[in-house]
């Protein structure tokens, strides 16, 4: 071989100690082997770790590793499989502590004869890529004794039943479970997985299909998910205390597949005692398990609001169809609102506060209530009846409450225009009257109808409180300026027409006592308010009477003007006949035979009596002065039919009332957008102007049409020359 | 000072060193011996007996102990090393894992 002619440094291996005893490494093993039984037969007290430890080295060092390393396995091996004829020896019952103890000692031995041979798996086994000394211990372990043949069936078969039998109800030896599992997570988690984790998966799907069915066919939905809260937390239990913190996400998955999702429906619509029975008997913890039980699963939620929600619905409707309910409006909305309550109570007790069940509540009420065109008056009555008399002595907070609940309920009115109307003839009658109970409250309702629906909406109930107030002002005024003493005190609001509900054309002929003093008035209103129209509203008024009866009694009768009309007839006369009244006074006919009703039909308080005796008013009845009316009390109010809920053609007439004044408000939407567009098609003007509108009434899509011709018609709008269902604006 | 908290070290010709436990573990491998699960003599004694460290080497190796922990505690001198006992020095590291 030629070489370069430089000098090339060589290192020379050190030479010193290499020739050494053929028989060493043999001699070495032989004393490690040794002491490797020594310490698998717990005798290592005798051995000296620096020894076994130089032993070691020096062969590692002596390029023995090799030897020293498969020696080592060979050892091992060895030792295990004397290891594995114990415990298959082991009987019954003692297998598992067998395997258990025999587990200790092999890994306190491994530690061991990891400790010396240390310096192998410093240097041999990082450079040879082999097995670190424990590693191959637990290796060989899983190989040769987890693995053989005749334990691993037998052990897994052990395990199994020491669960099945604690789910039955036995104790069981749960430290040694637990060192079992944790000796094979210690063995990697794949070794857990298949030896115990899937095949224990199994059996509880298994073992849990059938009591679910056992279950299901022996109790009731609450009965059935205590059992199944109950079976869910001893899993996560038994998880806790034996089984790898890992398991516990899969096994309740099995528990919840198994116990719920493969019975929900069966459960939710159980006859008797299922979600609908939970719902009406307020069973709010068997609510409450329900919920947290099948949020667990997928469609759970789903399943108890499709059935909260239907069941709902289909109440609602029967409330609100319900003939009897509807004849006391009061007794409606307050069914409607403990109906509302109890809900509430449920979804916030029960079910955790969850948006979509208020959301499915929502649409569930808004569902029924309006299906129920009655609806906005009954509200409407509702909160008269409330401002009326029901409030007195009530806090201000309970006020509030209350109004807060009718504006829940009025948030799902498809229909607010017509509430507005009834609540218009309500509030006139009311402010009127003089009955509200807190002008406090009365505001707060305005102000929260604002917030709901605008300034728009309650524009004129806002005017007529301030007409309350200039007639308070301007009624100060005429009486401080006129001498007051002499005949009848006259007390007039004024009001704004298109403010107030007011009926035009109610006539009748007052008292000429009373004439006079009215005309006293408009003489005084029109000298400081010029040019404006004064009419007087008979209908609506009140008067106050003094009446002396037969024994010199004498009584202050509070009575409407129409009655008072009536009565002040009776001065002249003692008996008038029907027509001889309807001549006088002139009051309409329906108006003039409630009031009669009124004086003549109500037990105690009937200032007439009638020729022939009945409870109806008819044509030909005769009627006289009752001299021997008496009361315990001084004032006497005599009522006339009070608002209730409108007789049928009064409806129609509201009614009808209310399509007249959406007519304006379609056709302002409709220009309002064909304004802003210019072209737009049929379709998209119905949908838009249902969106603008949605917030007062849904408008009817017949309606629009018809109201989009009218516009043609009066040139505001014009069909397209090309495409006919375009319309555009003209400007 | 306790037992217990002290180790001897015996060097190949038999001087006998003792020194702090806990300088003791800056060596893995002494640290193996003396805490080992099994009970092995050294454990049980707390005295370790090197055949091939000679007395000169052993003493350095304690010195290094010491110097090491203080070391570790920040304080940062040199470690002197004579030229001539730095191979057997090696040696013996390698074979203390130190």
């Amino acid at each position: 071989m030629s070489r370069p002619k430089e000098k090339i440094f060589k290192i020379e291996p050190f030479k010193h100690k290499v020739e050494m005893d053929p028989r060493y490494p043999e001699r070495t093993w032989k004393l490690l082997e040794d002491a490797i039984h020594q310490i698998y037969n717990h005798n290592a007290s005798n051995l000296s770790f620096e020894e076994l430890y130089r032993s070691a080295y020096n062969m590692v060092l002596h390029k023995y590793g090799d030897k020293l390393y498969n020696g080592l396995v060979n050892t091992m091996t060895e030792h295990l499989r004397e290891i594995g004829r114990l415990i298959e020896a082991a009987q019954g019952g003692l297998f598992l502590e067998e395997l258990n103890s025999k587990w200790m000692e092999h890994n306190k031995a491994l530690q061991m004869i990891r400790d010396i041979l240390m310096y192998m798996d410093r240097t041999y086994v990082a450079n040879f890529n082999k097995t670190p000394v424990h590693e191959l211990g637990l290796n060989l372990w899983r190989d040769n004794i987890v693995r053989s043949l005749k334990i691993r069936d037998r052990l897994l078969d052990t395990l199994l039943d020491l669960v099945h039998r604690e789910r039955t109800g036995e104790v069981i030896n749960r430290g040694l479970m637990r060192n079992i599992t944790k000796m094979l997570m210690d063995l990697g988690s794949a070794v857990y997985q298949e030896e115990f984790e899937r095949p224990f998966l199994d059996a509880a799907a298994d073992f849990y299909k059938l009591e679910s069915q056992q279950f299901i066919e022996t109790s009731d939905c609450a009965d059935y998910l205590k059992k199944a809260e109950r079976r869910l937390n001893e899993e996560i239990e038994r998880v806790s205390h034996y089984l790898d913190a890992k398991s516990e996400s899969k096994i309740t998955a099995v528990v919840e597949k198994e116990m719920i999702f493969n019975h929900m429906k069966l459960l939710v619509e159980m006859e008797n005692s299922g979600l609908v029975s939970m719902l009406t008997d307020d069973k709010y913890n068997d609510l409450a398990r329900m919920y947290t039980l099948f949020r667990r699963v997928s469609t759970g939620l789903a399943t108890i609001r499709d059935v909260m929600s239907a069941h709902l619905r289909e109440t609602g409707r029967q409330l609100v169809m319900d003939p009897e309910r509807q004849k006391d409006p009061v007794e409606f909305v307050q069914r409607l609102l403990d109906e509302k309550d109890k809900y509430d109570k449920i979804i916030n007790s029960s079910f955790n506060n969850d948006k979509t069940f208020q959301n499915a509540l929502n649409s569930a009420f808004e569902y029924f209530i309006n299906l129920n065109v009655r609806s906005p008056e009954f509200i409407s009555l509702f909160v008269d009846d409330k401002l009326r008399k029901g409030l007195k002595g009530v806090s201000e907070e309970d006020v509030e409450t209350v109004l807060d609940k009718v504006m829940m309920l009025f948030r799902y009115l498809q229909e607010k225009d017509v509430f507005e109307k009834y609540y218009k003839q309500h509030l006139a009658k009311r402010l009127l009257s003089g009955r509200t109970v807190s002008d406090d409250a009365e505001r707060s309702l305005i102000v929260k109808l604002k917030t709901e629906c605008g300034y728009q909406f309650t524009s004129k109930l806002e005017g007529m409180f301030t007409d309350m107030k200039t007639s308070r002002d301007t009624m100060q005024g005429f009486n401080t300026g006129g001498d007051s003493n002499e005949g009848p005190a006259l007390a007039v609001q004024v009001l704004t027409t298109g403010s107030w509900p007011t009926q035009s054309g109610a006539r009748c002929n007052l008292p000429t006592e009373i004439l006079s003093i009215c005309d006293k008035f408009k003489a005084y209103y029109l000298s400081t308010h010029t040019g404006r129209r004064l009419t007087w509203q008979t209908n609506m008024g009140t008067a106050d009477l003094k009446a002396t009866f037969a024994n010199g009694q004498k009584h202050e009768l509070n009575v409407s003007t129409y009655q008072m009309c009536i009565l002040m007839l009776f001065n002249q006369a003692d008996s008038l006949s029907y027509k001889d009244v309807e001549q006088a006074t002139d009051i309409p006919s329906l108006d003039l035979k409630r009031s009669l009703q009124s004086l003549a039909c109500v037990k105690g308080k009937n200032l007439l009596r009638k020729e022939p005796m009945s409870k109806d008013i008819s044509e030909e009845d005769v009627f006289t002065f009752n001299d021997r009316f008496a009361s315990k009390f001084y004032k006497v109010k005599i009522s006339t039919v009070v608002a209730q809920k409108e007789s049928e053609p009064e409806k129609v007439e509201t009614r009808q009332k209310v399509e007249e004044d959406r007519k304006p408000q379609i056709e302002a939407a409709i220009v309002r957008i064909l304004k802003a567009r210019r072209v737009l098609d049929h379709n998209n003007i119905v949908s838009e102007v249902t969106k603008q509108l949605q917030a007062r009434f849904l408008p009817n899509p017949v309606v629009i049409k018809k109201r989009i011709e009218s516009l043609i018609e009066r040139e505001f709008l014009e069909r397209d020359k090309v495409d006919r269902k375009l319309y555009r604006y003209l400007a | 000072m306790r037992k217990e908290d002290t180790v001897k070290l015996i060097s190949a010709e038999g001087f006998e060193f003792i020194i702090d436990r806990k300088a003791a573990l800056v060596s893995n491998t002494l640290k193996n011996m003396l805490t080992s699960s099994g009970s092995f003599t050294e454990t049980e004694l707390g005295e370790v007996r090197f055949p091939e460290i000679s007395t000169p080497i052993l003493e350095k190796v304690c010195q290094y102990f010491y110097w090491s922990l203080q070391f570790a505690s920040g304080k940062e001198t040199e470690f002197h090393i004579e030229p001539e006992i730095t191979l057997e020095l090696m040696m013996a590291a390698n074979y203390l894992h130190t």
